[in-house]
Protein backbone atom coordinates (compact mmCIF):
# COMPACT_ATOMS: atom_id res chain seq x y z
CA UNK A 1 0.00 0.00 0.00
CA UNK A 2 1.18 3.51 -0.75
CA UNK A 3 1.31 5.84 2.21
CA UNK A 4 1.81 8.89 0.01
CA UNK A 5 0.28 9.21 -3.43
CA UNK A 6 1.03 12.26 -5.53
CA UNK A 7 -0.56 12.79 -8.89
CA UNK A 8 0.55 15.52 -11.30
CA UNK A 9 0.90 17.94 -8.46
CA UNK A 10 1.42 21.52 -9.59
CA UNK A 11 1.98 24.64 -7.56
CA UNK A 12 2.37 28.13 -8.93
CA UNK A 13 3.05 31.07 -6.67
CA UNK A 14 2.37 34.57 -7.82
CA UNK A 15 5.72 36.24 -8.42
CA UNK A 16 6.58 39.90 -8.06
CA UNK A 17 3.63 42.12 -7.35
CA UNK A 18 1.74 43.32 -10.45
CA UNK A 19 4.13 41.56 -12.84
CA UNK A 20 1.67 38.76 -13.43
CA UNK A 21 4.65 36.42 -13.44
CA UNK A 22 4.26 32.97 -11.94
CA UNK A 23 6.81 31.09 -9.90
CA UNK A 24 6.51 27.45 -10.85
CA UNK A 25 7.40 25.75 -7.58
CA UNK A 26 6.08 22.36 -8.72
CA UNK A 27 5.20 21.17 -12.21
CA UNK A 28 3.15 17.97 -12.64
CA UNK A 29 4.99 15.91 -10.07
CA UNK A 30 3.81 12.34 -9.54
CA UNK A 31 5.19 9.54 -7.37
CA UNK A 32 4.23 7.20 -4.56
CA UNK A 33 5.88 6.33 -1.30
CA UNK A 34 5.29 2.85 0.07
CA UNK A 35 4.70 1.79 3.62
CA UNK A 36 7.84 1.45 5.74
CA UNK A 37 10.15 3.20 3.29
CA UNK A 38 12.69 5.87 4.00
CA UNK A 39 12.13 8.20 1.10
CA UNK A 40 14.58 10.96 0.26
CA UNK A 41 13.62 14.03 -1.74
CA UNK A 42 16.63 15.77 -3.23
CA UNK A 43 17.08 18.91 -5.21
CA UNK A 44 18.97 22.17 -5.33
CA UNK A 45 17.83 25.23 -3.40
CA UNK A 46 14.45 26.41 -4.57
CA UNK A 47 13.62 23.12 -6.30
CA UNK A 48 10.28 22.89 -4.53
CA UNK A 49 11.03 20.29 -1.84
CA UNK A 50 9.60 22.25 1.05
CA UNK A 51 6.63 23.29 -1.04
CA UNK A 52 5.86 19.65 -1.78
CA UNK A 53 5.95 18.69 1.89
CA UNK A 54 3.81 21.67 2.81
CA UNK A 55 1.18 20.63 0.30
CA UNK A 56 1.18 17.11 1.72
CA UNK A 57 0.55 18.57 5.17
CA UNK A 58 -2.19 20.97 4.10
CA UNK A 59 -0.09 24.05 4.92
CA UNK A 60 -0.05 25.20 1.32
CA UNK A 61 -2.64 24.32 -1.30
CA UNK A 62 -1.86 22.77 -4.68
CA UNK A 63 -2.75 24.68 -7.82
CA UNK A 64 -3.54 21.44 -9.62
CA UNK A 65 -3.27 17.71 -9.13
CA UNK A 66 -4.03 15.54 -6.16
CA UNK A 67 -2.13 14.35 -3.12
CA UNK A 68 -3.20 11.64 -0.71
CA UNK A 69 -1.90 10.41 2.63
CA UNK A 70 -3.10 7.00 3.77
CA UNK A 71 -5.57 7.01 0.90
CA UNK A 72 -7.26 10.17 2.12
CA UNK A 73 -7.00 13.61 0.54
CA UNK A 74 -4.50 15.86 2.33
CA UNK A 75 -7.25 18.33 3.17
CA UNK A 76 -8.62 15.80 5.64
CA UNK A 77 -7.52 17.10 9.05
CA UNK A 78 -7.85 13.82 10.93
CA UNK A 79 -5.17 12.18 8.76
CA UNK A 80 -2.64 14.41 10.48
CA UNK A 81 -3.01 12.43 13.71
CA UNK A 82 -0.83 9.82 12.03
CA UNK A 83 1.75 12.31 10.80
CA UNK A 84 4.76 13.97 12.43
CA UNK A 85 6.58 16.96 10.97
CA UNK A 86 9.86 18.75 11.49
CA UNK A 87 9.68 21.99 9.48
CA UNK A 88 12.80 23.67 8.13
CA UNK A 89 13.75 26.69 10.26
CA UNK A 90 11.18 25.83 12.86
CA UNK A 91 10.68 28.40 15.54
CA UNK A 92 9.14 27.19 18.77
CA UNK A 93 7.81 29.76 21.22
CA UNK A 94 11.08 30.57 23.00
CA UNK A 95 9.61 31.15 26.44
CA UNK A 96 8.91 27.42 26.73
CA UNK A 97 11.26 24.75 28.06
CA UNK A 98 12.08 21.72 25.92
CA UNK A 99 9.65 19.66 27.92
CA UNK A 100 6.88 22.23 27.48
CA UNK A 101 7.43 22.35 23.72
CA UNK A 102 6.89 18.60 23.53
CA UNK A 103 3.92 18.89 25.84
CA UNK A 104 2.26 21.69 23.86
CA UNK A 105 2.68 20.17 20.41
CA UNK A 106 1.88 16.72 21.76
CA UNK A 107 -1.44 17.99 23.04
CA UNK A 108 -2.13 19.68 19.72
CA UNK A 109 -1.56 16.27 18.15
CA UNK A 110 -4.35 14.98 20.34
CA UNK A 111 -2.30 13.29 23.07
CA UNK A 112 -3.52 13.18 26.64
CA UNK A 113 -1.54 14.38 29.60
CA UNK A 114 -1.15 10.83 30.92
CA UNK A 115 0.37 9.66 27.60
CA UNK A 116 2.73 12.59 27.54
CA UNK A 117 3.94 12.03 31.09
CA UNK A 118 5.08 8.61 30.01
CA UNK A 119 6.63 9.43 26.65
CA UNK A 120 8.07 12.96 26.78
CA UNK A 121 11.35 11.91 28.33
CA UNK A 122 11.55 8.73 26.30
CA UNK A 123 11.75 10.80 23.13
CA UNK A 124 13.95 13.49 24.61
CA UNK A 125 16.38 10.75 25.61
CA UNK A 126 16.24 9.26 22.13
CA UNK A 127 17.58 12.50 20.68
CA UNK A 128 20.01 13.03 23.54
CA UNK A 129 18.17 15.96 25.07
CA UNK A 130 16.84 14.48 28.30
CA UNK A 131 19.13 16.60 30.43
CA UNK A 132 17.86 19.75 28.80
CA UNK A 133 14.14 19.16 29.28
CA UNK A 134 13.67 21.81 31.93
CA UNK A 135 15.84 24.48 30.29
CA UNK A 136 14.21 27.30 28.36
CA UNK A 137 14.77 26.75 24.66
CA UNK A 138 16.08 30.25 24.10
CA UNK A 139 19.25 28.86 25.67
CA UNK A 140 19.51 26.03 23.14
CA UNK A 141 22.07 25.85 20.36
CA UNK A 142 21.01 25.29 16.75
CA UNK A 143 21.70 21.56 16.80
CA UNK A 144 19.86 21.20 20.08
CA UNK A 145 16.83 22.90 18.59
CA UNK A 146 17.00 20.48 15.71
CA UNK A 147 17.11 17.49 18.05
CA UNK A 148 14.18 18.86 20.01
CA UNK A 149 12.33 19.34 16.74
CA UNK A 150 12.92 15.72 15.89
CA UNK A 151 11.59 14.60 19.27
CA UNK A 152 8.58 16.81 18.67
CA UNK A 153 7.97 15.15 15.30
CA UNK A 154 8.00 11.70 16.89
CA UNK A 155 5.97 12.44 20.00
CA UNK A 156 2.59 11.23 18.80
CA UNK A 157 4.11 7.98 17.59
CA UNK A 158 3.11 8.78 13.99
CA UNK A 159 3.15 6.26 11.17
CA UNK A 160 4.54 8.82 8.75
CA UNK A 161 7.19 11.41 9.55
CA UNK A 162 8.22 14.36 7.38
CA UNK A 163 11.64 15.77 8.10
CA UNK A 164 12.79 18.90 6.29
CA UNK A 165 16.59 19.05 6.60
CA UNK A 166 16.69 17.22 9.93
CA UNK A 167 20.47 17.27 10.24
CA UNK A 168 20.82 20.97 9.47
CA UNK A 169 23.21 22.42 12.05
CA UNK A 170 23.83 19.11 13.79
CA UNK A 171 27.39 17.95 14.43
CA UNK A 172 28.70 14.70 12.83
CA UNK A 173 28.09 12.62 15.92
CA UNK A 174 24.61 14.04 16.22
CA UNK A 175 24.01 13.26 12.56
CA UNK A 176 24.97 9.68 13.14
CA UNK A 177 22.66 9.58 16.14
CA UNK A 178 19.82 10.99 14.09
CA UNK A 179 20.45 8.42 11.36
CA UNK A 180 20.26 5.70 13.98
CA UNK A 181 16.99 7.10 15.28
CA UNK A 182 15.60 7.09 11.75
CA UNK A 183 16.71 3.52 11.13
CA UNK A 184 15.14 2.55 14.42
CA UNK A 185 11.88 4.16 13.33
CA UNK A 186 12.06 2.27 10.07
CA UNK A 187 12.52 -0.98 11.93
CA UNK A 188 9.26 -0.17 13.72
CA UNK A 189 7.58 -0.01 10.32
CA UNK A 190 7.28 3.79 10.12
CA UNK A 191 7.49 5.62 6.85
CA UNK A 192 9.95 8.50 6.71
CA UNK A 193 10.00 11.30 4.17
CA UNK A 194 13.28 13.15 4.18
CA UNK A 195 14.25 16.42 2.50
CA UNK A 196 17.95 16.93 2.36
CA UNK A 197 20.95 18.31 0.52
CA UNK A 198 23.31 15.93 2.25
CA UNK A 199 23.52 13.30 -0.44
CA UNK A 200 25.99 11.06 1.32
CA UNK A 201 23.55 10.88 4.17
CA UNK A 202 20.61 10.11 1.96
CA UNK A 203 22.65 7.42 0.31
CA UNK A 204 23.30 5.83 3.67
CA UNK A 205 19.74 5.44 4.82
CA UNK A 206 17.20 5.97 2.06
CA UNK A 207 15.49 3.13 0.24
CA UNK A 208 14.13 5.33 -2.46
CA UNK A 209 14.89 8.80 -3.69
CA UNK A 210 13.34 11.37 -5.97
CA UNK A 211 15.23 14.21 -7.53
CA UNK A 212 13.50 17.50 -8.09
CA UNK A 213 14.84 20.35 -10.17
CA UNK A 214 13.05 23.65 -10.71
CA UNK A 215 9.79 22.04 -9.72
CA UNK A 216 10.09 19.11 -12.08
CA UNK A 217 10.66 15.52 -11.12
CA UNK A 218 13.91 14.47 -12.76
CA UNK A 219 14.25 10.98 -11.46
CA UNK A 220 12.70 8.62 -8.99
CA UNK A 221 13.81 5.17 -7.96
CA UNK A 222 15.78 3.14 -5.47
CA UNK A 223 19.22 4.42 -4.49
CA UNK A 224 20.66 1.31 -6.17
CA UNK A 225 18.98 2.04 -9.49
CA UNK A 226 19.95 5.66 -9.51
CA UNK A 227 23.59 5.22 -8.61
CA UNK A 228 24.46 2.15 -10.65
CA UNK A 229 25.79 3.23 -14.04
CA UNK A 230 24.65 0.62 -16.50
CA UNK A 231 26.91 -2.42 -16.21
CA UNK A 232 30.39 -1.16 -15.74
CA UNK A 233 32.82 -3.51 -14.00
CA UNK A 234 36.23 -2.69 -12.69
CA UNK A 235 38.87 -5.39 -12.46
CA UNK A 236 42.04 -5.07 -10.43
CA UNK A 237 44.69 -7.60 -11.19
CA UNK A 238 48.35 -8.42 -10.98
CA UNK A 239 50.63 -6.94 -13.66
CA UNK A 240 49.10 -7.39 -17.12
CA UNK A 241 51.43 -8.35 -20.00
CA UNK A 242 51.13 -6.43 -23.30
CA UNK A 243 49.28 -9.15 -25.20
CA UNK A 244 46.64 -9.51 -22.56
CA UNK A 245 46.17 -5.76 -22.46
CA UNK A 246 45.59 -5.81 -26.21
CA UNK A 247 43.09 -8.61 -25.96
CA UNK A 248 41.21 -6.75 -23.21
CA UNK A 249 41.11 -3.66 -25.42
CA UNK A 250 40.04 -5.39 -28.61
CA UNK A 251 37.90 -8.29 -27.52
CA UNK A 252 36.27 -7.07 -24.34
CA UNK A 253 36.08 -3.38 -25.28
CA UNK A 254 37.73 -2.43 -22.03
CA UNK A 255 39.44 0.75 -20.91
CA UNK A 256 42.77 0.45 -19.17
CA UNK A 257 43.63 2.35 -16.02
CA UNK A 258 47.33 1.50 -15.96
CA UNK A 259 48.92 -1.92 -15.66
CA UNK A 260 46.76 -3.30 -12.88
CA UNK A 261 43.28 -2.09 -13.58
CA UNK A 262 40.76 -1.96 -16.39
CA UNK A 263 37.06 -1.45 -16.77
CA UNK A 264 34.59 -3.11 -19.10
CA UNK A 265 31.00 -2.54 -19.99
CA UNK A 266 29.33 -5.87 -19.77
CA UNK A 267 25.76 -6.93 -20.34
CA UNK A 268 25.45 -10.29 -18.59
CA UNK A 269 27.02 -11.97 -15.61
CA UNK A 270 28.08 -14.75 -17.96
CA UNK A 271 30.38 -12.32 -19.76
CA UNK A 272 31.97 -11.29 -16.48
CA UNK A 273 32.81 -14.90 -15.88
CA UNK A 274 34.21 -15.31 -19.35
CA UNK A 275 36.69 -12.55 -18.60
CA UNK A 276 37.55 -14.14 -15.27
CA UNK A 277 38.12 -17.49 -17.00
CA UNK A 278 40.34 -15.88 -19.59
CA UNK A 279 42.45 -14.04 -16.99
CA UNK A 280 42.82 -17.15 -14.88
CA UNK A 281 43.77 -19.25 -17.89
CA UNK A 282 46.60 -16.77 -18.47
CA UNK A 283 47.60 -17.14 -14.81
CA UNK A 284 46.75 -13.55 -14.07
CA UNK A 285 46.09 -12.93 -10.40
CA UNK A 286 42.73 -11.28 -9.86
CA UNK A 287 42.79 -8.95 -6.89
CA UNK A 288 39.15 -8.11 -7.18
CA UNK A 289 36.39 -6.93 -9.41
CA UNK A 290 33.30 -4.85 -8.70
CA UNK A 291 30.33 -3.31 -10.32
CA UNK A 292 30.99 0.37 -10.53
CA UNK A 293 28.68 2.74 -8.73
CA UNK A 294 28.38 6.45 -9.08
CA UNK A 295 28.09 8.26 -5.82
CA UNK A 296 24.68 9.83 -5.48
CA UNK A 297 26.45 13.12 -5.42
CA UNK A 298 28.19 12.86 -8.79
CA UNK A 299 25.02 11.45 -10.26
CA UNK A 300 23.01 14.34 -8.84
CA UNK A 301 25.42 16.96 -10.08
CA UNK A 302 25.47 15.42 -13.57
CA UNK A 303 21.71 15.29 -13.76
CA UNK A 304 21.16 18.83 -12.60
CA UNK A 305 23.87 20.15 -14.94
CA UNK A 306 22.34 18.34 -17.88
CA UNK A 307 18.96 19.89 -17.11
CA UNK A 308 20.33 23.39 -16.87
CA UNK B 1 -9.48 18.61 23.63
CA UNK B 2 -7.14 19.93 20.95
CA UNK B 3 -9.04 23.22 20.98
CA UNK B 4 -8.61 23.41 24.74
CA UNK B 5 -4.86 22.80 24.43
CA UNK B 6 -4.70 25.55 21.84
CA UNK B 7 -6.54 28.07 24.03
CA UNK B 8 -4.29 27.15 26.93
CA UNK B 9 -1.31 27.75 24.65
CA UNK B 10 -2.50 31.27 23.88
CA UNK B 11 -2.93 31.93 27.59
CA UNK B 12 0.50 30.60 28.34
CA UNK B 13 1.86 32.94 25.69
CA UNK B 14 0.12 35.86 27.40
CA UNK B 15 1.63 34.78 30.70
CA UNK B 16 5.10 34.27 29.32
CA UNK B 17 5.14 37.60 27.53
CA UNK B 18 4.07 39.17 30.81
CA UNK B 19 0.89 40.39 29.18
CA UNK B 20 -1.35 39.11 31.97
CA UNK B 21 0.87 40.48 34.70
CA UNK B 22 1.01 43.85 32.95
CA UNK B 23 -2.76 44.01 32.70
CA UNK B 24 -3.23 43.05 36.31
CA UNK B 25 -0.54 45.43 37.48
CA UNK B 26 -2.05 48.28 35.52
CA UNK B 27 -5.55 47.48 36.76
CA UNK B 28 -4.31 47.29 40.34
CA UNK B 29 -2.89 50.79 39.99
CA UNK B 30 -6.24 51.96 38.64
CA UNK B 31 -8.02 50.37 41.57
CA UNK B 32 -5.71 52.03 44.08
CA UNK B 33 -6.25 55.40 42.40
CA UNK B 34 -9.93 54.72 42.57
CA UNK B 35 -9.75 54.06 46.31
CA UNK B 36 -8.11 57.45 46.75
CA UNK B 37 -10.72 59.07 44.57
CA UNK B 38 -13.69 57.80 46.49
CA UNK B 39 -12.23 58.65 49.88
CA UNK B 40 -11.31 62.05 48.59
CA UNK B 41 -13.17 65.23 47.92
CA UNK B 42 -13.54 64.62 44.21
CA UNK B 43 -16.80 62.91 44.88
CA UNK B 44 -17.82 65.20 47.65
CA UNK B 45 -21.22 65.66 46.14
CA UNK B 46 -21.74 61.97 46.20
CA UNK B 47 -20.58 61.72 49.76
CA UNK B 48 -22.83 64.53 50.88
CA UNK B 49 -25.74 62.85 49.23
CA UNK B 50 -24.87 59.60 50.89
CA UNK B 51 -24.61 61.08 54.32
CA UNK B 52 -27.77 63.12 54.15
CA UNK B 53 -30.03 61.29 51.82
CA UNK B 54 -32.82 58.84 52.26
CA UNK B 55 -32.54 55.29 50.93
CA UNK B 56 -33.89 56.39 47.54
CA UNK B 57 -31.37 59.18 47.34
CA UNK B 58 -28.54 56.84 48.15
CA UNK B 59 -29.54 54.40 45.47
CA UNK B 60 -29.89 57.20 42.98
CA UNK B 61 -26.46 58.54 43.80
CA UNK B 62 -24.75 55.16 43.49
CA UNK B 63 -26.44 54.42 40.19
CA UNK B 64 -25.48 57.78 38.75
CA UNK B 65 -21.92 57.33 39.88
CA UNK B 66 -21.69 53.83 38.46
CA UNK B 67 -23.22 54.84 35.16
CA UNK B 68 -20.54 57.52 34.84
CA UNK B 69 -17.92 54.83 35.22
CA UNK B 70 -19.29 52.59 32.50
CA UNK B 71 -20.23 55.23 29.95
CA UNK B 72 -17.10 57.34 30.16
CA UNK B 73 -14.17 57.54 27.79
CA UNK B 74 -11.74 55.89 30.28
CA UNK B 75 -13.54 52.55 29.99
CA UNK B 76 -13.38 52.71 26.21
CA UNK B 77 -9.70 53.44 26.44
CA UNK B 78 -9.27 50.35 28.57
CA UNK B 79 -11.02 48.27 25.92
CA UNK B 80 -8.78 49.86 23.32
CA UNK B 81 -5.66 49.02 25.31
CA UNK B 82 -6.79 45.42 25.61
CA UNK B 83 -7.15 45.41 21.84
CA UNK B 84 -3.64 46.79 21.43
CA UNK B 85 -2.27 44.11 23.71
CA UNK B 86 -4.03 41.31 21.83
CA UNK B 87 -3.07 42.76 18.43
CA UNK B 88 0.12 40.73 18.48
CA UNK B 89 -1.59 37.36 18.86
CA UNK B 90 -2.45 36.66 15.23
CA UNK B 91 0.74 38.11 13.64
CA UNK B 92 2.86 36.13 16.14
CA UNK B 93 1.05 32.93 15.30
CA UNK B 94 1.58 33.52 11.58
CA UNK B 95 5.36 33.74 11.89
CA UNK B 96 7.23 31.35 9.64
CA UNK B 97 8.39 28.20 11.38
CA UNK B 98 5.50 28.32 13.85
CA UNK B 99 2.46 28.44 11.59
CA UNK B 100 3.80 25.52 9.50
CA UNK B 101 4.03 23.33 12.55
CA UNK B 102 0.66 24.43 13.89
CA UNK B 103 -1.07 23.68 10.61
CA UNK B 104 0.52 20.23 10.44
CA UNK B 105 -1.35 19.27 13.61
CA UNK B 106 -4.80 17.68 13.55
CA UNK B 107 -6.58 20.94 14.30
CA UNK B 108 -8.65 22.61 11.62
CA UNK B 109 -7.98 26.16 10.59
CA UNK B 110 -11.52 27.09 11.57
CA UNK B 111 -10.83 25.86 15.10
CA UNK B 112 -7.63 27.86 15.25
CA UNK B 113 -9.56 31.04 14.45
CA UNK B 114 -12.27 30.23 16.97
CA UNK B 115 -9.67 29.23 19.54
CA UNK B 116 -7.90 32.55 19.18
CA UNK B 117 -11.16 34.43 19.44
CA UNK B 118 -12.20 32.54 22.57
CA UNK B 119 -8.77 32.88 24.15
CA UNK B 120 -8.74 36.66 23.64
CA UNK B 121 -12.27 36.97 24.96
CA UNK B 122 -11.48 34.84 28.00
CA UNK B 123 -8.36 36.83 28.76
CA UNK B 124 -10.34 40.05 28.74
CA UNK B 125 -13.19 38.53 30.73
CA UNK B 126 -10.76 37.59 33.48
CA UNK B 127 -9.13 41.02 33.44
CA UNK B 128 -12.39 42.97 33.50
CA UNK B 129 -13.80 40.74 36.22
CA UNK B 130 -10.83 41.74 38.33
CA UNK B 131 -11.09 45.46 37.55
CA UNK B 132 -14.84 46.03 37.53
CA UNK B 133 -15.42 43.50 40.30
CA UNK B 134 -13.00 45.35 42.56
CA UNK B 135 -14.58 48.69 41.73
CA UNK B 136 -17.99 47.29 42.47
CA UNK B 137 -16.91 45.96 45.85
CA UNK B 138 -15.24 49.26 46.71
CA UNK B 139 -18.20 51.42 45.77
CA UNK B 140 -20.67 49.10 47.42
CA UNK B 141 -18.69 48.76 50.61
CA UNK B 142 -18.20 52.49 50.79
CA UNK B 143 -21.85 53.34 50.23
CA UNK B 144 -23.55 50.27 51.62
CA UNK B 145 -25.69 49.94 48.51
CA UNK B 146 -24.92 46.76 46.59
CA UNK B 147 -26.07 47.29 43.02
CA UNK B 148 -25.70 43.82 41.53
CA UNK B 149 -26.62 45.13 38.07
CA UNK B 150 -23.25 46.83 37.91
CA UNK B 151 -21.70 43.41 37.39
CA UNK B 152 -23.41 43.22 34.00
CA UNK B 153 -20.83 45.73 32.87
CA UNK B 154 -18.17 42.98 33.02
CA UNK B 155 -20.05 41.04 30.37
CA UNK B 156 -20.84 44.15 28.35
CA UNK B 157 -17.28 45.29 28.14
CA UNK B 158 -16.06 41.82 27.35
CA UNK B 159 -18.66 41.73 24.57
CA UNK B 160 -17.56 45.15 23.27
CA UNK B 161 -14.02 43.85 23.26
CA UNK B 162 -14.97 40.66 21.37
CA UNK B 163 -16.88 42.58 18.74
CA UNK B 164 -13.93 44.84 18.04
CA UNK B 165 -11.44 41.97 18.43
CA UNK B 166 -13.06 40.10 15.55
CA UNK B 167 -12.03 43.03 13.32
CA UNK B 168 -8.58 43.32 14.91
CA UNK B 169 -8.02 39.63 14.15
CA UNK B 170 -8.91 40.12 10.52
CA UNK B 171 -6.49 43.03 10.21
CA UNK B 172 -3.87 40.78 11.85
CA UNK B 173 -4.47 38.02 9.31
CA UNK B 174 -4.31 40.44 6.40
CA UNK B 175 -1.32 42.52 7.49
CA UNK B 176 0.62 39.81 9.38
CA UNK B 177 2.23 42.63 11.34
CA UNK B 178 1.54 43.73 14.90
CA UNK B 179 2.57 47.33 14.32
CA UNK B 180 0.39 47.67 11.23
CA UNK B 181 -2.53 46.10 13.04
CA UNK B 182 -2.24 48.58 15.90
CA UNK B 183 -1.81 51.54 13.55
CA UNK B 184 -4.79 50.65 11.41
CA UNK B 185 -6.93 50.27 14.49
CA UNK B 186 -5.80 53.39 16.30
CA UNK B 187 -5.71 55.69 13.30
CA UNK B 188 -8.53 54.35 11.21
CA UNK B 189 -10.92 51.92 12.77
CA UNK B 190 -11.59 53.37 16.24
CA UNK B 191 -11.66 57.03 15.18
CA UNK B 192 -14.04 56.19 12.35
CA UNK B 193 -16.48 54.44 14.64
CA UNK B 194 -16.26 57.33 17.09
CA UNK B 195 -16.90 59.97 14.44
CA UNK B 196 -19.78 57.97 13.08
CA UNK B 197 -21.22 57.73 16.57
CA UNK B 198 -20.97 61.50 16.94
CA UNK B 199 -22.52 62.01 13.52
CA UNK B 200 -25.39 59.74 14.36
CA UNK B 201 -26.02 61.49 17.68
CA UNK B 202 -25.97 64.75 15.78
CA UNK B 203 -28.49 63.55 13.20
CA UNK B 204 -30.82 62.44 15.95
CA UNK B 205 -30.72 65.78 17.73
CA UNK B 206 -32.74 68.82 16.61
CA UNK B 207 -29.86 71.19 16.12
CA UNK B 208 -28.94 71.71 12.53
CA UNK B 209 -25.84 73.84 12.89
CA UNK B 210 -23.93 72.18 10.10
CA UNK B 211 -25.84 70.97 7.09
CA UNK B 212 -24.72 67.78 5.39
CA UNK B 213 -25.77 67.09 1.84
CA UNK B 214 -28.25 64.24 1.50
CA UNK B 215 -25.61 61.99 -0.07
CA UNK B 216 -23.10 62.63 2.71
CA UNK B 217 -25.73 62.04 5.33
CA UNK B 218 -26.83 58.79 3.71
CA UNK B 219 -23.23 57.62 3.47
CA UNK B 220 -22.49 58.44 7.09
CA UNK B 221 -25.62 56.65 8.17
CA UNK B 222 -24.76 53.66 6.03
CA UNK B 223 -21.31 53.27 7.56
CA UNK B 224 -22.67 53.95 11.00
CA UNK B 225 -25.12 51.13 10.53
CA UNK B 226 -22.71 48.49 9.27
CA UNK B 227 -19.80 49.22 11.63
CA UNK B 228 -19.77 48.10 15.26
CA UNK B 229 -21.14 50.60 17.75
CA UNK B 230 -18.91 50.44 20.77
CA UNK B 231 -20.03 53.85 22.01
CA UNK B 232 -23.71 53.10 21.75
CA UNK B 233 -23.08 49.81 23.49
CA UNK B 234 -21.51 51.71 26.36
CA UNK B 235 -24.69 53.77 26.61
CA UNK B 236 -26.77 50.60 26.62
CA UNK B 237 -24.47 49.18 29.29
CA UNK B 238 -25.13 52.25 31.42
CA UNK B 239 -28.83 51.63 31.08
CA UNK B 240 -28.35 48.07 32.29
CA UNK B 241 -26.26 49.17 35.22
CA UNK B 242 -28.78 51.77 36.31
CA UNK B 243 -31.62 49.32 35.86
CA UNK B 244 -33.43 51.51 33.34
CA UNK B 245 -35.19 49.91 30.39
CA UNK B 246 -33.03 49.62 27.29
CA UNK B 247 -34.36 52.02 24.70
CA UNK B 248 -32.52 50.98 21.57
CA UNK B 249 -31.50 47.43 20.72
CA UNK B 250 -30.34 48.24 17.18
CA UNK B 251 -26.70 48.83 18.22
CA UNK B 252 -26.61 45.42 19.90
CA UNK B 253 -28.04 43.56 16.94
CA UNK B 254 -25.94 45.29 14.31
CA UNK B 255 -22.73 44.94 16.34
CA UNK B 256 -23.27 41.24 16.87
CA UNK B 257 -23.98 40.89 13.16
CA UNK B 258 -20.76 42.73 12.43
CA UNK B 259 -18.89 40.33 14.68
CA UNK B 260 -20.39 37.30 12.95
CA UNK B 261 -19.44 38.67 9.56
CA UNK B 262 -15.90 39.42 10.74
CA UNK B 263 -15.46 35.96 12.23
CA UNK B 264 -16.70 34.36 9.02
CA UNK B 265 -14.27 36.47 7.02
CA UNK B 266 -11.43 35.44 9.34
CA UNK B 267 -12.30 31.79 8.90
CA UNK B 268 -12.76 32.09 5.14
CA UNK B 269 -9.51 33.96 4.60
CA UNK B 270 -7.40 31.76 6.86
CA UNK B 271 -8.80 28.61 5.28
CA UNK B 272 -7.74 29.51 1.76
CA UNK B 273 -4.35 31.04 2.48
CA UNK B 274 -0.97 29.38 1.77
CA UNK B 275 1.66 29.48 4.51
N1 LIG C 1 5.09 31.59 -0.17
C1 LIG C 1 5.74 31.69 -1.33
N2 LIG C 1 5.47 32.68 -2.20
C2 LIG C 1 6.10 32.78 -3.37
N3 LIG C 1 7.05 31.92 -3.79
C3 LIG C 1 7.37 30.91 -2.98
C4 LIG C 1 6.75 30.74 -1.71
N4 LIG C 1 7.27 29.63 -1.12
C5 LIG C 1 8.17 29.15 -1.98
N5 LIG C 1 8.24 29.92 -3.09
C6 LIG C 1 9.10 29.67 -4.27
O1 LIG C 1 8.92 28.33 -4.67
C7 LIG C 1 10.15 27.75 -5.05
C8 LIG C 1 10.41 26.49 -4.26
O2 LIG C 1 10.67 26.80 -2.91
P1 LIG C 1 10.94 25.71 -1.81
O3 LIG C 1 11.00 26.39 -0.50
O4 LIG C 1 9.93 24.63 -1.95
O5 LIG C 1 12.37 25.17 -2.21
P2 LIG C 1 13.27 24.06 -1.51
O6 LIG C 1 13.47 22.99 -2.50
O7 LIG C 1 12.70 23.67 -0.21
O8 LIG C 1 14.63 24.84 -1.30
P3 LIG C 1 15.72 24.74 -0.11
O9 LIG C 1 16.60 23.61 -0.45
O10 LIG C 1 16.46 26.03 -0.22
O11 LIG C 1 14.99 24.58 1.17
C9 LIG C 1 11.20 28.83 -4.87
O12 LIG C 1 11.44 29.42 -6.12
C10 LIG C 1 10.56 29.82 -3.95
O13 LIG C 1 11.00 31.11 -4.24
MG1 LIG D 1 13.37 23.74 1.73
Amino acid sequence: MSVIEINSLTKHFSGKKFSGEKIKALEKVSFNVGNGEIFGLLGPNGAGKTTLVKILLGITFATEGTAKLFDKPVTNVSVKKKVGYLPENHRFPNYLTGEQVIDYFGKLSGLKKSDLDKTTYKYLKMVGMDEWGTTKIKKYSKGMMQRLGLAQAMISNPDLIFLDEPTDGVDPIGRKEIRDVLLDLKSQGKTIFLNSHLLSEIELICDKVAILNKGELVKVGSVEDITSTGNKYIFTTGDLPEEIMNKVLSEYKGTLHGKNEFECTINTLEEVNVIVDYLRSQKILIHGFSKEKNSLESMFINLIEQKN
Amino acid sequence: MVLYAFIKGVFREALAKRILITIFGFFSVLIVLFVFAITNSTVEGLQLMLESGSAGGLKEAVLTFESYIVSGIPMFMLVASMLIITSSFIPDMLKKGHIDLLLSKPISRTKIVIGHFLAGTLLVLVSFTFLLGSIWILVSAKTGYWNVSFLYSILWFTAIFSILYSAVMLIGFLSRSTILTIMINMLLFFPTTFLLYLANTYFQSDQKGIVFGPVAEALLKFFYNILPKAWDLQDVCAQYVTQTPVTNTMPIISSVLFMCVMLSLNIWYFNKKDY
